[in-house]
C-alpha cells in the first residue's frame, strides 16, 4: 500500500554516517487531510517523505500519487503538536499534477530545527479541488507529521516490544 | 447564485457573499425560502429517517449531533443553507449519503430551518437556495417541535404503504419503484412473538457457582467470566492446527439494523440475540433451530442502523435466559422454551432511557447499564440497576452522576442536579466474587464538548470512571476518573478485566483515549498506564495519580471552533474488548488510529492518525504485571470483534474488510485468515460439544464510530450491506 522504500533509504543513511552527529533523519507517511463524506471525492491520495537535517539545513524528498485533482502547491507547516494545524513557514516545490514528487532545501531557524526534532513540523499538499481554508473546517489534500526515522513494515506484520508511537518515540525538547 | 466552486473559497470571502446575497431576498426576521407544505413533509420524513439518532426534538445523541438550538445555531448560522442542504444530502442518513430522493431532502432542511424558527414563505426551498442561516432562522427551538401536535407527532413508524414503491429490491414486484434507502417505506415481514416454541428436554440450570467458575465448555456471559478475560481454557485448536480450521455451519440473522453481538453457550444450546430483539436458541453443534421469539419491535429502516439499537451480551441463569433490548425492557425468557417468564422496564417512563450493554448476573440479580438517558433538565439521569432474576422487580438503582452533596457532587462547576447530564453505560460490567464488587465504566459527561456543557474545567463525576458497586446494594465503594472534564467523545466506558498478580488485585481498562489504566480494585488507587497509540488530547499523565492535563487549547475551546483530537470518537480504543490470555500474562487489545476535528455542535472530520501510514487498525500485545509491550501489527483497516484467547494460545479478531483471523499470542504471527460476507463485527466466542472445541463469530454492521468512520475514510473498501450471520469453525472430523 504505501512506498516503504524512503524511509529503508534514510534509516541506511542514518545508520552509514554516524561521524556526522548533527545530521538526523526524519520520515512521513502523506495521508488524506480531515475529510467526511461530503469532501472525500477531492480529498484522497497518499504518498511519502523525508527530511535530512544537516546542522541547520534540510532537504526534504518525497512523492505522491492518487490525488483526484492536480497538486497546486506544497509547503512545510510549524504545528503546536502533532495533529493540530499550524502555520505555514517553507514552500516546498511540487509537481502540478495528481503525481509526483516534493522536494526543497532550507536553512532552519534554531526554532524551526527544535521543531522539526520534536515532531511539530508537517508537509502539506494541495490541489485544485481541495485548497486550503475553505470555510467546514481546516482543508488541503495531503499531509504528514515529520518523525525521527522508524521501522516500518508491511501490513500484518508483527512488530515484537515497542513499535513505534510519535508522543512517546519524539523527543520532547 | 453561489455555485460549488464558490464554497472552494475563504470562508470569510463565502460567508460575506452569501451574506450579502441574502439581505436582498431574506432580510432578517423575513420569511425563510421555504414552504410550509415543504416544513410539514419533511417533519414525517425527518421523523422517519433520521429522528432515530438526532432525536425527535433534534437534540442529537451518541454520534449524532443536535440540528437545532445553540450548538447547531453556532456553528451554521454563518453558512448557506446551500451548504446544508449540501452537507445532509452527501452524509445522511449516516453511511448511506444520498441515498433519499431529492424531494426528501429539501424536505428535511426546510424542516431543520423551521425547527429552528425560521418562518415559511412563499419560495419552495431547492438543493441550490443559497441564504445565510443566520439570516433566517435564530436558533430557538420551534414550539411545534418542542410540543408536537397530535395531528402531526412523531412517528417513528413506516408511512403508509404505497402500493407502486418496494421497501427493498428483494421485496419488489415487477414494475415497482424500489426505494431500498428510504426507511419510511420499508416492512418488515415479521410477525412478532413466540414463533418456534422450544421442548429443550434435560436442560441444566445454570447455577451461582457455575458463574463463578464456569464449566470450560461453556460461554455463559458477555466475556466468559466474571473477571472480563474473554479466555477460554480450550486447547483442542492450537497453534499446530489452527491453520486446518474449517466452517461447520452458519446461520443467517436478521437485517436492518446493528448487531454487535456475544453468542452465549451452555451444555451445547447457543443463544443469539438479533435485529429486532429476536431471540433464537440453536444446537450449537448443527446450527439447528430449537425455538424463537421475537421480541420486537421490529426494524423500521433497511439498512445498517445506528449506535442505539443493539444489544451486546445476554445473561444465563436458573432455566432463564436473560435480554435486555435497546428500547430499555429486560426479558427473562425460559431457556428451554423461549416463552416470556417476566418483563420490565430499566425506568419508570418508558421512551426515556435505552440499553445496549447487556446484563451481568450476580448473586440472583441482573443487572443493567444505561444509554439515551439524560435528556437536558429531564431530571432524568443514567443509572445502573438491578432486577431480581425470580420476578424482575426492580431491586436497586445507582445514579451515575454526582448529585449535590454526593461525593463528587461538587465537579460539575456548580450545574444544577437536573442539568448533569451522560455518564452513560453501554457497556456490562464485571464482578469480583472474592470482594462481592462488580466493576463498571461510565461513558462522558454530555454534551461532550466543556464549551457546550457549561462545566468548566469540573471533573464531572461519575463520568468516565471506574465505578466500585456492592452488587447486593448498589452502594458505591469507590470510583476513579479516568478522564476528568472530557471533551471529545473519548469514553472511558469499555472493558474492566480483573487480573491478580500474587496479592496485588488489579482492573485494567482502555478507553478512547487510548491508554491502557491500571488500578488497584479494592482501594481503586491508580497505579500504572501505557499509551497504546499516538495521543494529542493529553499533554501529561501525573505518574502518582493517573490525573491526564489537557492541552491548552482544548481548556480554552469556544464553540465555534474546530479542534483536533487524536485519538477520535472512533477510539484508541473501543467496545472490541481486550482479551486477557491467562497463561502469559497477555491483554490483547484491537486499537484503531484515526483523529477527528470536531466543532462545538459535534460536526466531524475525520483524518488518519500521525504516524499511523495510514493503518486504521493496531493489535497490541502487553503484560498485564507491568504494562509491558509484547507485540504489534498494523492493517489499513481496524478491528470490528473484541478478541479471544484461548488456553490453545491462539486468539481471534475479525475486521472491518471482512477478514477472521487467528494468531498466535505469544508472538502475533498470523496462522490462520478467511473472509466472511461483510464486516466480521461483535464478540467471537468459543465452546465445545460432544468433546469437539469450536470458534464462532458473527458477521454484521450498523453501530457508530467504529463504522461510521472508516466507512468513510476507507474508500477502497466495499462491503456489503447485508450479511448479518453467524458462523461457527471448527477442526475436520477425524477419519
Amino acid at each position: 500500500m504505501t512506498n516503504r522504500i524512503l524511509p529503508a533509504l534514510a534509516l541506511v543513511l542514518m545508520a552509514s554516517i554516524p561521524a556526522f552527529a548533527a545530521q538526523s533523519s526524519f520520515q512521513t507517511n502523506l495521508g488524506p487531510m480531515p475529510l467526511d463524506d461530503e469532501t472525500k471525492a477531492v480529498i484522497a491520495g497518499r504518498g511519502d517523505a523525508t527530511a535530512v537535517l544537516d546542522g541547520n539545513t534540510v532537504t526534504v524528498k518525497g512523492s505522491f500519487h492518487g490525488l483526484p485533482s492536480n497538486a497546486t502547491e506544497a509547503h512545510i507547516f510549524t504545528s503546536p503538536v502533532a495533529g493540530v494545524p499550524g502555520k505555514q513557514i517553507l514552500d516546498l516545490d511540487v509537481t502540478k499534477a495528481t503525481s509526483g514528487t516534493i522536494s526543497g532545501t532550507f536553512k532552519l531557524s534554531a526554532q524551526q530545527a527544535k521543531d522539526l526534532r520534536t515532531g511539530k513540523l508537517y508537509i502539506q499538499i494541495n490541489s485544485e479541488k481541495a485548497p486550503p481554508g475553505y470555510s467546514w473546517g481546516p482543508k488541503g489534500t495531503l499531509w504528514g507529521w515529520l518523525f525521527p526515522a522508524h521501522e516500518t513494515v508491511g501490513q500484518d506484520v508483527p512488530q515484537e516490544g515497542h513499535w513505534f508511537i510519535p508522543q512517546l518515540d519524539t523527543p520532547k525538547n | 447564485m453561489l455555485k460549488k466552486t464558490g464554497l472552494l473559497l475563504g470562508a470569510a470571502a463565502g460567508v460575506a457573499l452569501a451574506g450579502a446575497m441574502a439581505i436582498g431576498a431574506f432580510a432578517q426576521g423575513a420569511a425563510g425560502p421555504f414552504t410550509q407544505a415543504q416544513a410539514d413533509a419533511g417533519r414525517q420524513a425527518y421523523n422517519d429517517n433520521c429522528a432515530i439518532c438526532h432525536q425527535n426534538d433534534l437534540s442529537g445523541a451518541t454520534d449524532a449531533p443536535p440540528l437545532a438550538g445553540d450548538a447547531f445555531f453556532g456553528a451554521w448560522k454563518g453558512r448557506s443553507t446551500e451548504a446544508l442542504y449540501s452537507k445532509i444530502h452527501a452524509t445522511m442518513p449516516a453511511g448511506r449519503g444520498g441515498s433519499l430522493d431529492q424531494e426528501t431532502y429539501v424536505d428535511i432542511v426546510a424542516y431543520i430551518l423551521h425547527a429552528n424558527s425560521a418562518r415559511a414563505g412563499t419560495t419552495a426551498f431547492t438543493p441550490t437556495t443559497d441564504v445565510a442561516i443566520g439570516r433566517v432562522a435564530t436558533g430557538k427551538l420551534a414550539d411545534d417541535v418542542l410540543h408536537p401536535p397530535a395531528a402531526a407527532a412523531p412517528a417513528r413508524g413506516p408511512r403508509e404503504a404505497d402500493p407502486n414503491v418496494a421497501s427493498s429490491a428483494g421485496f419488489a414486484r415487477p414494475g415497482q419503484t424500489v426505494r431500498y434507502g428510504d426507511p419510511g417505506r420499508f416492512r418488515l415481514p415479521t410477525r412478532l412473538g413466540l414463533s418456534l416454541k422450544g421442548d429443550i428436554q434435560n436442560y441444566v440450570p445454570v447455577t451461582d457457582e457455575m458463574l463463578r467458575n464456569p464449566p470450560d465448555g461453556d460461554w455463559l456471559m458477555f466475556r466468559r467470566n466474571y473477571q472480563g478475560w474473554s479466555y477460554s481454557p480450550l486447547s483442542q485448536i492450537n497453534t499446530d492446527n489452527v491453520s486446518k480450521l474449517q466452517l461447520k455451519w452458519m446461520w443467517s440473522m436478521p437485517e436492518n439494523g446493528t448487531m454487535e453481538d456475544t453468542p452465549i453457550v451452555h451444555d451445547g444450546i447457543m443463544y443469539m440475540w438479533g435485529v429486532g430483539n429476536v431471540i433464537q436458541a440453536l444446537n450449537a453443534k448443527t446450527g439447528e433451530l430449537l425455538w424463537e421469539n421475537r421480541l420486537g419491535p421490529a426494524p423500521t429502516s433497511a439498512g445498517p442502523g445506528p449506535s442505539s439499537e443493539e444489544t451486546r451480551s445476554m445473561g444465563l441463569y436458573g432455566t432463564n435466559v436473560y435480554v435486555s433490548t435497546p428500547q430499555g425492557y429486560v426479558y427473562a425468557l425460559d431457556a428451554r422454551t423461549g416463552e416470556e417468564v417476566w418483563k420490565s422496564h430499566i425506568t419508570d417512563k418508558e421512551g426515556v432511557g435505552r440499553s445496549t450493554g447487556g446484563v451481568i448476573i450476580i448473586n440472583g440479580k441482573v443487572l443493567v447499564g444505561m444509554t439515551g438517558c439524560g435528556r437536558p433538565k429531564s431530571g432524568d439521569h443514567c443509572y445502573i440497576s438491578a432486577y431480581d432474576a425470580k420476578t424482575g422487580k426492580r431491586d436497586w438503582k445507582f445514579t451515575t452522576v454526582a448529585l449535590t452533596g454526593q461525593p463528587g457532587g461538587d465537579s460539575w462547576g456548580g450545574k444544577p442536579d437536573d442539568e448533569r447530564m451522560g455518564a452513560e453505560t453501554w457497556i456490562a460490567g464485571t464482578y469480583d466474587p472474592e470482594l462481592n464488587t462488580t466493576y463498571w465504566g461510565t461513558a462522558q459527561a454530555k454534551p461532550w464538548r466543556r464549551d457546550l456543557r457549561g462545566t468548566g474545567t469540573g471533573a464531572t463525576d461519575y463520568a468516565n470512571s471506574t465505578l466500585a458497586l456492592d452488587p447486593d446494594t448498589g452502594k458505591l465503594k469507590w470510583w476513579h476518573n479516568h478522564a476528568p472534564g472530557e471533551t471529545f467523545d473519548l469514553d472511558e466506558v469499555f472493558e474492566r478485566v480483573l487480573v491478580d498478580h500474587g496479592d496485588q488485585k488489579s482492573l485494567l481498562t482502555i478507553g478512547k483515549a487510548g491508554i491502557l489504566w491500571k488500578l488497584d480494585r479494592v482501594t481503586g488507587k491508580y497505579l500504572d498506564h501505557a499509551e497504546t497509540v499516538f495521543q494529542n488530547v493529553f499533554t501529561k499523565i501525573d505518574p502518582k495519580t493517573g490525573i491526564p492535563t489537557y492541552r491548552k487549547d482544548i481548556i480554552d475551546q469556544k464553540v465555534d471552533q474546530w479542534l483536533s483530537s487524536c485519538p477520535g470518537p472512533e477510539g484508541g480504543h473501543d467496545w472490541q474488548a481486550t482479551s486477557y490470555h491467562k497463561p502469559s500474562d497477555t491483554l490483547i487489545i484491537p486499537l484503531s488510529q484515526s483523529c477527528v476535528f470536531m466543532l462545538g455542535n459535534g460536526s466531524e472530520t475525520y483524518f488518519e492518525m500521525p504516524g499511523s501510514d495510514g493503518n486504521l487498525g493496531r493489535l497490541s500485545a502487553y503484560r498485564a504485571a507491568d504494562l509491558k509491550p509484547l507485540w504489534s501489527f498494523q492493517q489499513r483497516a481496524p478491528f470490528l470483534t473484541g478478541v479471544i484467547s484461548t488456553a490453545g494460545n491462539v486468539a481471534f479478531v475479525g475486521d472491518f474488510d471482512r477478514v477472521f483471523r487467528a494468531i498466535d499470542v505469544r508472538n502475533g504471527k498470523t496462522l490462520w485468515t478467511t473472509r466472511l460476507g461483510t464486516t466480521v463485527q461483535g464478540y467471537p466466542v468459543s465452546f465445545m460439544v460432544d468433546g469437539k472445541q469450536y470458534i464462532a463469530v458473527t458477521t454484521a454492521l450498523g453501530g457508530g464510530s467504529p463504522q461510521l468512520k472508516p466507512g468513510t475514510m476507507l474508500t477502497e473498501v466495499h462491503r456489503p450491506i447485508t450479511g448479518y450471520a453467524l458462523f461457527v469453525f471448527g477442526l475436520p472430523d477425524e477419519k
